[in-house]
């Protein structure tokens, strides 16, 4: 009877050691926009779990802790990739959230794969992080990419919008093809983009009239702006995603441009985009993730809950919100933390967030829809980002035209 | 055995007289028995990269503190190293261990390039001028994208080694190996004809030197160790971006070797160990974490106001004295130099050390 | 085309101008590679943009509050930094890096990595040859020509700017002659420091304002300075219409290209020194002991 009483005992308390917290460690340039989004999306995931009991483990209810890890990526990726292996190795982190500069991420997943660490992603958009999964499914299988969708289904959606857009041109100039500028600049993740544009813009009826492409850094377009006036486009068909899509918009704004722009524009997606551009950004359109509208049942109450908690809207990287409960949802149907079982629950789920209806394919990236994870298109209108696309999302708001004034 | 006693008597009478040399000796020691007392991954991983940095901080001393050509666009040659090893490995499928030499000779080529353009040019042209060719290279690899990778660089390369600790080793090996040979031939006659030139070039040529040709050497070899350096690097990290060229790696390295003491070779690696492993340590408290670099440039302006010939020589000038008749440096506690009987302190012995 | 070229020329160049000659002025004097001198015309816009959106104060008089400021800062960091450090020319650089990094830290913690726009002190435009121009830019172009056209009186009619030439021609002489090498230092520094803070003032509201922002800038103006001779005036002010213009030239012939303009301009000052070793109107220094 003493004996299976001890036997007991040193079970309970052996379980008692055990880790008594999640520890997810959310990576990112926290001194930057992107950071700061990665961090609160997940303190907000983090609160509402804990406060709700916590995460059911086969038995057990286990808090969520968060480490937090200035990955400073923007300016150093050895910074990036010494974070990586602190939060790993020192902080003995369970999972791995986040990343923003696809350079860096790259290095970072080389590092998580090694530890075998389940990595979310939730920034970075170049394929080649979704390739590794495909080639060499075995060591890659840890990452998955919650955010945003992969850069070559950026442009399906970017079409998909322009469509739209053209027509209501078609409609109000009375003009059958609609011109359309390129504005891109220049780096490799757009070489793809700009090269699909220039190919499929002619079978949507609409026409080329040139390809313009400035430094990402660059603080003055007035010379394409310039080329682009005279060439008479209706659209500026912007790929943009530095400080370049600042100047654009402020310089658009200034000029007092016919054509409208239509993109990416990153910079566009940020609320400090009106003050940046000195309220100058009017009209400016681009694709972007959050918004008041009901994209799912979630999307309206965490868009407002976070603006009343941090004062501003989310950006994409906010998705790290999506990403800790896809987490937690795997973890409880699974019954265990042990990635590798957790990886094949992933792969099969359907997950219903706040940025849209997560499904993924066999690279681990997102599976491209409209209305689930295509994203929504914004446009500047009086200091506001108002949405406009897909139609079929409640909340939508009419395209403004600048000629339309 | 005969081998044995010669190693004691070399260690007694050449290392253990000098205390900076006995620091030396236990440093290296340090290094090459660490991880068999210590082997976490992210500590190892640091000393890793503080070993890289190491290489690139004393070869940028050959070149800036020796000659006086002061080098504001070292990246050049570190990125250039960076990516030849990461092209040839991944696309020619070369393993990394032959290309590594490959980067460091196309470095070296980059750098007899570089003092070839740089061979007329004086003090803060000759820095100016430096300043612009990894900019001019950057420009170059942009106008590539896909055989550069443009800006995501090239990514997926093979390591050198599996594992923390054989990386490590790779990397500790290698810089006590470059840094003990840059230092041995900094302190021959080659290092004395540099003094030479960096002093009074005029006066050198004069005295039958051919200036030209010691000064393309320099670059070459500072060149090289330092592109040797960035190979490593780009496979370590397994991404050869082109962060390893930018502006501030290179004003990184102008900090580095100025904090530790130019013209030592060792100061600027003594640097780079005190202040890489500190920044990153820095980093990883989440209060101020992201203040690091503030914290850093204010440590280097303070450290500088107190000591502006760097910190190396400072800490040798507390542990050591030149004795004034033979010039030789002895430990500071001494009261006679140790080779030639002269006092070393008192009213006799008045001389500072160059 | 040419227009657009002509106009945009002129206003780049007006811009580097106001920095290339504030940092001749430091270098032929005091013989300090400033290369903080940016850093401060960085801190001159976020000045202006704190003054600007958190007082009422218009922009007169914010401008000119945010170029005092910065200016007198400057004295400041020279007489703490730089001064004691003087002998040492390498820990000298060091030093500048170092406040530049200080700086940009400082501007990154309190203002956030995001970027800022500056409201324009003028708003609309106007068409001069074919070609729409802000009337921000044309505002940059009229201070710049003030601005250098005050130097210019600054240096060649006071007897604080003769004991300035004076000083940067030989110090030894100059200090024999009875001139305080001291106060002309520091003065040179401060007339340097308020060129660029003007040129951070005026240039704010048609740039992005970051932490960052001083590095772009250096660059060009130190190809600019090289390329026309450190210490000489009248060079920089050429080689600021020089790379001015190359870089128009690059970005309107080319708009595929535009992004090569940094290093075109770099290849041409590479270019220049190999035929000309001192720049083009450069003096070659003495070895001084």
């Amino acid at each position: 009877m003493l004996r299976i009483l001890a036997t007991l005992g040193a079970l309970a308390l052996a379980s008692g050691v055990q880790a008594q917290t999640i520890k997810i460690a959310i990576l990112g340039p926290m001194a930057f926009v992107q950071g700061e989004n990665h961090w609160a999306g997940a303190e907000m995931a983090r609160d509402e779990i804990n406060k709700a009991g916590g995460v059911h483990v086969g038995g057990r209810r286990l808090q969520i802790e968060l480490i937090r890890a200035d990955t400073n990526e923007s300016n150093s990726v050895p910074d990036a990739t010494n974070a990586i292996e602190r939060v790993i190795t020192r902080d003995k982190a369970d999972f791995l959230v986040g990343g923003f500069r696809s350079e860096a991420v790259l290095a970072m997943q080389e590092i998580a794969m090694d530890y075998k660490k389940l990595f979310l992603g939730a920034g970075a958009a170049h394929s080649k992080l979704g390739l590794n999964v495909e080639q060499n499914y075995e060591r890659y299988k840890y990452w998955f990419r919650i955010a945003p969708t992969k850069d070559v289904d950026l442009v399906r959606t970017l079409f998909a919008v322009l469509g739209s857009i053209g027509q209501q041109i078609r409609t109000d100039l009375k003009t059958d093809t609609p011109k359309v500028a390129i504005l891109a600049e220049k780096a490799i993740w757009t070489e793809a983009l700009v090269a699909a544009v220039q190919k499929n813009l002619p079978a949507m009826k609409m026409e080329v009239v040139g390809t313009w492409q400035p430094s990402a850094k660059a603080t003055d377009v007035t010379a394409e702006l310039s080329a682009i006036e005279r060439s008479g486009a209706h659209i500026v068909f912007t790929i943009l995603s530095d400080v370049v899509g600042i100047t654009v918009g402020r310089q658009m704004g200034e000029r007092r441009m016919k054509a409208v722009a239509w993109g990416i524009n990153v910079e566009g997606q940020k609320e400090e985009f009106w003050q940046a551009t000195a309220g100058k950004a009017q009209y400016v359109s681009t694709l972007d993730t959050f918004a008041e509208v009901e994209m799912t049942p979630q999307t309206v109450a965490f868009v407002r809950a976070f603006k009343a908690r941090y004062g501003k809207a989310p950006t994409y990287n906010a998705a790290t919100y999506d990403a800790i409960m896809i987490l937690k949802k795997a973890i409880e149907q699974a019954g265990t933390t042990e990635a590798d079982k957790l990886i094949p629950v992933i792969e099969k789920m359907e997950y219903v967030g706040a940025a849209g209806t997560d499904t993924w394919d066999k690279r681990h990236d997102l599976v491209w829809a409209v209305g689930k994870t295509a994203g929504i298109a914004v446009q500047w209108q009086d200091g506001k980002k108002v949405p406009f696309w897909p139609p079929s999302v409640k909340g939508m708001q009419p395209f403004k035209m600048p000629h339309s004034n | 055995m005969y081998w044995l006693r010669r190693a004691w008597a070399e260690l007694r009478d050449e290392v253990f007289v000098l205390p900076s040399r006995t620091l030396a000796l236990v440093w290296a020691l340090g290094l090459l028995l660490l991880p068999l007392v210590y082997d976490d991954p992210y500590v190892l991983r640091i000393l890793t990269m503080t070993c890289l940095f190491a290489i690139f901080a004393a070869s940028w001393d050959l070149l800036a503190g020796y000659t006086g050509q002061v080098n504001f666009g070292h990246a050049l040659f570190f990125g250039a190293g960076a990516y030849t090893s990461a092209l040839l490995s991944l696309r020619l499928g070369i393993t990394p261990w032959i290309t590594i030499w490959a980067g460091a000779a196309v470095a070296l080529l980059f750098g007899y390039l570089a003092g070839y353009l740089c061979l007329r040019l004086r003090g803060s042209y000759l820095s100016l001028a430096t300043l612009a060719f990894p900019l001019i290279a950057l420009g170059l690899l942009f106008a590539f994208p896909e055989f550069s990778g443009g800006e995501l660089g090239i990514s997926g390369l093979r390591r050198l080694a599996n594992g923390p600790t054989p990386n490590y080793y790779i990397a500790a090996v290698s810089m006590l190996a470059i840094v003990l040979g840059l230092w041995q031939l900094a302190d021959s006659r080659f290092g004395i004809v540099l003094h030479a030139i960096r002093d009074d070039e005029v006066a050198a040529r004069a005295s039958g030197i051919n200036t030209l040709r010691y000064k393309l050497a320099v670059f070459a070899l500072s060149a090289a160790a330092a592109g040797f350096s960035g190979a490593l690097f780009a496979h370590y990290l397994r991404v050869a971006g082109p962060s390893t060229l930018e502006v501030a790696l290179s004003f990184q390295v102008v900090i580095w070797g100025i904090f530790g003491g130019v013209a030592t070779i060792y100061g600027p690696v003594v640097a780079v160990f005190i202040l890489y492993p500190l920044t990153e340590w820095l980093g990883s408290f989440r209060s101020f974490g992201e203040l690091r670099l503030l914290i850093f440039a204010v440590i280097v302006l303070l450290v500088l106001l107190f000591m502006p010939r760097g910190l190396t020589p400072w800490l040798r000038d507390k542990l050591e004295t030149a004795c004034p008749r033979c010039k030789q440096r002895n430990r500071a506690w001494r009261s006679v130099c140790r080779l030639c009987g002269a006092p070393l302190s008192g009213a006799d012995a008045k001389i500072k050390p160059a | 085309m040419l227009q657009d070229i002509l106009v945009t020329g002129l206003v780049n160049s007006g811009v580097y101008a106001l920095l290339a000659i504030g940092f001749s002025l430091i270098f032929g004097v005091a013989r300090i590679v400033n290369i903080a001198h940016t850093a401060f015309y960085m801190l001159a816009a976020y000045c202006f943009y704190a003054l600007l959106t958190k007082t009422g104060l218009g922009f007169a008089l914010s401008g000119v509050i945010a170029v005092a400021a910065v200016t007198a800062l400057s004295v400041v960091c020279y007489r703490l930094v730089i001064e004691p450090v003087r002998e040492h020319e390498s820990a000298v650089l060091i030093a500048t890096i170092a406040l530049a990094l200080i700086f940009q830290e400082l501007m990154l913690y309190s203002f956030g990595g995001n970027y800022l726009g500056i409201p324009s002190t003028l708003e609309g435009v106007v068409r001069v040859l074919g070609v729409s121009i802000p009337y921000q830019r044309l505002l940059i172009l009229v201070v710049a020509a003030v601005m250098l056209a005050a130097t210019w009186f600054f240096l060649y009619r006071t007897r604080l700017g003769l004991a300035i030439r004076a000083t940067a021609n030989d110090l030894e002489v100059a200090n024999l002659m009875g001139m305080n090498v001291h106060r002309v230092a520091m003065a040179s520094v401060a007339a340097s420091v308020a060129l660029a803070a003007v040129a951070g003032v005026v240039v704010a509201p048609v740039f992005v304002v970051d932490p960052f922002m001083w590095l772009a800038p250096l660059v060009t103006m130190l190809a600019i300075v090289v390329l026309g001779g450190l210490g000489s005036l009248k060079g920089s002010l050429i080689g600021a219409l020089i790379i001015g213009y190359v870089e128009a030239i690059t970005v309107f012939a080319l708009p595929g290209g535009a992004y090569l303009k940094g290093a075109v301009a770099l290849g041409i000052m590479v270019a220049v020194l190999l035929v000309r070793p001192e720049g083009l109107f450069g003096v070659a220094f003495e070895e001084e002991r």
